[in-house]
């Protein structure tokens, strides 16, 4: 009874408001103002050996909140939520956030949960937004709900291979050190590819496992076959720990290191400029690149939060901010909507001009290849490296195999 | 230590009552029907190790394969849920039974070293074949059970299948548990040797134990990826088989419920603790180390000290064992009185199980009460 004399109260004001000239709009966005915060999940590793990158993603996120304030006349609210760095609370956590009415979700650093959390928002008309790298992410197991921003091993591969063959065309004999898991065998098959057409000798390649730690073993390998340049296609604190014990060895010297796939600032400070200095990397974003909202952002965050943002902090800030903006664009926060809105959507972002693929869902932003710089030259102290060139590289929807449902 | 608190049914009946409250005090489903299921996991890793004394690192082994048979079960091959639970039980049954027949042949370190080699030789397989079991990256896509031609999409209703499946197999322990055969795997725990030379074909039943516990691991761990719609490469990792001992131990290795209470309070603190802290790892670590040093009988202990404390009963003791009586055959199980003081409680040849011992509250051969 209370109900229908509710109803038929706010009807009737709708339908004053609506004879006496007050837009409608400004009225359901008050009434949007009583549905309380808009929540976005932001599932992340912030426990477990990702945690660190989870804590800056999550501080990228919260950054991002704040500075849109409230959206659809709702104020903004995070919620982290803790993968552990695993599929399985992943998943699960992701039902509960989204069993709780949480519908946008910005997060999901390593492929193996990502996929997951895609799949799971897939189910429930929810909107998920990664960093992670998997290939399959807007490929083979592209779906309606899931994004992904950063570039695929293809587009990270052209951006660092091609430029060196071109830039060195001396150096034809190369050797890989991969970890054997997908993302390593998707770097080390386009690294083929790029070797074939560029006739580049590729004089071996050192598979190992994801618990490993030392490298020596395949560095020896990598002396032995004598190459120009030693391509390094592991990730996080494996290629750190490979990097570290090629230098050990001289290898620096003897050959070129180009790491295809780094992680960013944090990656160069752990390392430190005298062992990063004349090794090429290549990385999904830099906090020297060049475009206006990126040098908004770093000068934002240097002020408020003392720090450059690197990776983890800047992907997670452009992810966020993206659902929110395309929840603006869109006048909901529904996920059918939202997804509506970031189809095919052109914006300034992070990496300059980006665009988010609408039959895969791929953005299309640029990669980057930088150079270590000596420590003599940097200007200060984040200032590890200097961009030698970017560009974009990525296959076809159907190439990458995405058929959307 | 409290006899009215292990007998059977009020063991049962604190199981049933654990199933019913669950969804009155959680607001998860989905969590709460995880703790129903690493219940199961962890009730499974129990049988090795409180009942039979063989402390494995073998028990993620089961729980992946049991994902993986789920997968590929339901997604490649279309069976229909139920068929495809049975398959992991028999699957799970036959690989434990392997994996035990090789491992229970040397004691001790060797044993626990022997268990882990699977371990990672399982991981290392499901990581190889990654066109059979999506590596790294999983079987995803995994869908939920039909009923009556409904999918059990809503996490309340799953948490229901997965509650029955629970009672049944709980109480299948239980009475595995309280049966000749449970009676001779304490005898072999407390005492090899001796179960030995009285004729007992003591590797014939570890490899049962092993076969048991194997099938409802892997059973738990269909239910598992049914839940999460995954078969995720981490649950065939050894830390899914360390997980499952810490939960043991947590809970204590006195009885199944225990089991149930380590593999909730694990699951609670989890997923408390790593919203406001992200090194909560540590706090765990310290958990254990008390439980460890003082509460060797884990949380089940703390809950037979106040029921102590309540009936007014003398407190049960964390480090003296007490040894076990039968009353015959099923569900009649009650425990000794105290020893006098000054009197020796137990042989200490009994105490050898394998595993490096360890298990809390080792008690003596139920044999010497016959």
């Amino acid at each position: 009874m209370r109900d229908r004399r509710a109803f038929l109260k706010t009807s009737l004001t709708a339908a004053t408001l609506a004879a006496s000239g007050v837009p409608i709009s400004g009225f359901l966005r008050s009434a949007r103002a009583a549905e309380g915060p808009l929540v976005v999940g932001a599932p992340l590793p912030i426990s477990g050996a990702f945690a660190a990158n989870g804590k800056y993603a999550s501080l990228g996120a919260a950054f991002a909140a704040k500075e849109a304030g409230s959206v659809l006349g709702r104020t903004v609210t995070i919620a982290d939520i803790d993968t552990e760095g695993k599929p399985a609370p992943a998943a699960r956590k992701m039902q509960e956030a989204m069993a709780q009415g949480t519908r946008l979700f910005a997060g999901g650093i390593l492929s193996s949960e990502a996929l997951v959390m895609g799949k799971e928002a897939a189910k429930s008309d929810a909107v998920f937004i990664t960093t992670a790298g998997a290939d399959e992410i807007t490929g083979s197991d592209c779906n309606r709900g899931t994004f992904r921003w950063t570039v695929p091993t293809f587009g990270a591969i052209a951006q660092t291979v091609r430029p060196l063959i071109a830039q060195m065309p001396q150096a034809k004999r190369w050797y890989t050190i991969t970890p054997q898991y997908v993302f390593g065998e998707g770097l080390l098959s386009a690294a083929k590819a790029v070797f074939q057409e560029k006739g580049i000798e590729h004089v071996g390649n050192s598979y190992h496992s994801l618990a490993e730690k030392e490298f020596s073993g395949y560095l020896t390998n990598a002396i032995a076959a004598k190459p120009d340049v030693l391509l390094l296609l592991n990730f996080g604190s494996q290629s750190s720990d490979a990097l570290r014990q090629a230098v050990s060895f001289g290898l620096k010297k003897r050959m070129t290191i180009v790491l295809a796939w780094a992680s960013g600032l944090e990656q160069f400070e752990a390392l430190g400029a005298d062992l990063c200095e004349g090794v090429y990397f290549g990385a999904q974003y830099w906090h020297g690149i060049d475009s206006p909202l990126n040098k908004a952002l770093v000068a934002k965050v240097r002020e408020t939060a003392k720090m450059t943002p690197n990776y983890s902090f800047a992907g997670s800030y452009q992810i966020t901010k993206l659902l929110l903006d395309a929840a603006t664009k869109a006048g909901s926060a529904d996920g059918p909507a939202v997804i509506k809105a970031l189809e095919g959507l052109r914006y300034a972002g992070l990496t300059g001009e980006e665009e988010i693929r609408a039959a895969d869902h791929q953005v299309i932003k640029d990669y980057y290849l930088l150079k270590g710089k000596a420590k003599s030259a940097m200007k200060d102290k984040d200032d590890f490296a200097e961009v030698i060139q970017s560009g974009k590289s990525f296959l076809s929807p159907e190439a990458a195999g995405c058929k959307m449902a | 230590m409290i006899p009215f608190l292990d007998r059977p049914l009020v063991q049962f009946g604190l199981a049933l009552a654990t199933v019913l409250i669950l969804p009155l005090a959680m607001r998860s489903g989905t969590l709460a029907s995880e703790i129903l299921i690493f219940g199961l996991a962890v009730a499974a890793c129990n049988l090795l190790l409180g009942y039979t004394g063989l402390l494995s690192f073998g028990q993620g082994i089961f729980f992946g394969l049991g994902s993986y048979v789920a997968g590929l079960g339901l997604m490649r091959a279309g069976l229909p849920a139920p068929v495809m639970l049975l398959l992991s039980l028999a699957l799970g049954a036959l690989v434990a039974a392997a994996v035990g027949w090789v491992s229970i042949r040397r004691q001790g370190v060797y044993f626990v070293m022997l268990t882990l080699a699977f371990s990672q030789m399982f991981y290392f397989l499901a990581y190889t074949f990654s066109g059979v079991t999506g590596g790294d990256n999983g079987l995803l896509d995994i869908p939920r059970p039909r009923l009556g031609g409904t999918v059990l999409s809503d996490a309340w209703t799953y948490y229901a299948y997965v509650a029955v499946l629970f009672l049944v197999l709980f109480a299948t322990l239980q009475r595995v548990a309280l049966s000749t055969f449970g009676r001779t795997l304490l005898a072999i725990r407390d005492n090899e040797g001796r179960a030995g030379a009285i004729g007992y074909p003591v590797r014939a039943f570890k490899v049962a134990a092993f076969a048991i516990s194997g099938a409802v691991t892997a059973l738990a761990g269909a239910l598992h990826a049914m839940l999460i719609g995954v078969a995720p490469l981490s649950n065939i990792d050894y830390h899914t088989s360390e997980t499952l001992l810490i939960m043991t131990i947590i809970g204590g290795s006195a009885n199944l419920f225990a089991s149930l209470l380590g593999a909730g309070a694990y699951l609670l603190a989890a997923d408390a603790l790593s919203a406001i802290w992200p090194r909560w790892l540590l706090l765990l670590g310290l958990l254990l180390i008390v439980i460890t040093l003082f509460l060797q009988r884990g949380l089940w202990g703390l809950i037979e000290r106040a029921v102590a404390l309540v009936t007014r009963t003398p407190p049960p003791a964390e480090s003296l064992p007490l040894p076990l009586v039968g009353r015959g055959q099923g569900w009649g199980w009650r425990r000794q009185p105290p020893p006098v003081e000054g009197h020796p409680a137990t042989p200490t040849a009994n105490s050898s199980p394998q595993g490096g011992g360890g298990q809390p509250g080792a008690r003596p051969a139920p044999e010497a009460n016959r």
